[in-house]
């Protein structure tokens, strides 16, 4: 399990769970991008981002998440979000980018969604 | 209530940006907005002063500056750049970057977001060559 101050990298079922503990303003997104691109060097092609304990994302952030869920699904794999406060639901569906990026209410039904 | 002005210094980098999303919220909970209003009032805020920091200012040395205004029933926040980044945003930029936005790009959200969240958004080209935006909220009756 590796751990940073900001989030928390782990696994189930074969899927990388980005569990997030701070809010996502530039700064934070910033450790969330290079933990993605991480991932991505290292040939992951499934992961769950989890919200549940974000209060707070920008476009900066919501535009990484997109970035990647793009790359990931050209390699067949995907990335998806749950638990996202009321808020965030709403900056998601403002941008649009819940057209691009499946949610879902829980971690357990984003683990069987793949 | 009188109009009151409170005014708020920065260096240009995102660092900075979190303890200014949080003292704006505070005000707007101490102001009574709802909490949902308060979301997009830091949301809001959060986005104005990344695109100051990232598009406007060209390194830390450089100065966001807010200028926040009380008055009843209404928060007016002013943020300025010093208008020196290297990806200053031109009116020809703007214009492309909204004419272009679609939810699958990475970015070019924010000021499409600020427009949305805000009850008045204005943009203008200071005289030192930098960026005003002024924004306002009204609190719901």
């Amino acid at each position: 399990m590796a751990k940073t101050d900001l989030m928390m990298l782990r696994e189930d079922s074969g899927i990388k769970i980005i569990e997030i503990k701070t809010d996502l303003s530039s700064y934070a997104a910033s450790d969330l991008r290079k933990m993605l691109e991480m991932l991505l060097e290292q040939k992951v092609d499934k992961v769950i981002v989890n919200l549940h304990q974000v209060h707070h994302i920008n476009s900066t952030a919501v535009g990484a998440l997109v970035g990647v869920a793009k790359r990931l699904r050209q390699n067949g794999g995907d990335l998806k979000i749950c638990e996202l406060a009321d808020n965030l639901t709403r900056t998601f569906n403002l941008i649009g980018a819940s057209t691009v990026i499946e949610i879902y209410e829980s971690e357990n039904s984003a683990i069987t969604a793949f | 209530m009188e109009r009151t002005c409170i005014k708020l210094n920065i260096p240009s980098d995102v660092f900075y940006l979190e303890p200014v999303r949080a003292f704006i919220g505070n005000l707007a909970q101490h102001l009574g907005f709802s909490r949902k209003r308060i979301a997009d009032i830091q949301l809001a805020v959060d986005e104005i002063c990344n695109n100051a920091v990232n598009h406007g200012s060209v390194s830390t040395e450089a100065v966001i500056s807010l200028q926040i205004s009380v008055r009843a029933q209404v928060l007016e926040i002013l943020v300025q750049d010093a208008g020196t980044g290297v990806d200053w945003l031109t009116p020809e930029r703007l214009s492309e970057i909204e004419a272009n936005r679609s939810p699958k790009n990475e970015s070019g959200h924010g000021i499409f977001l600020s427009k949305l969240l805000t009850d008045t958004y204005e943009m203008r080209y200071n005289a030192e060559g930098g960026t005003d935006v002024r924004v306002t909220f009204y609190q719901e009756n």
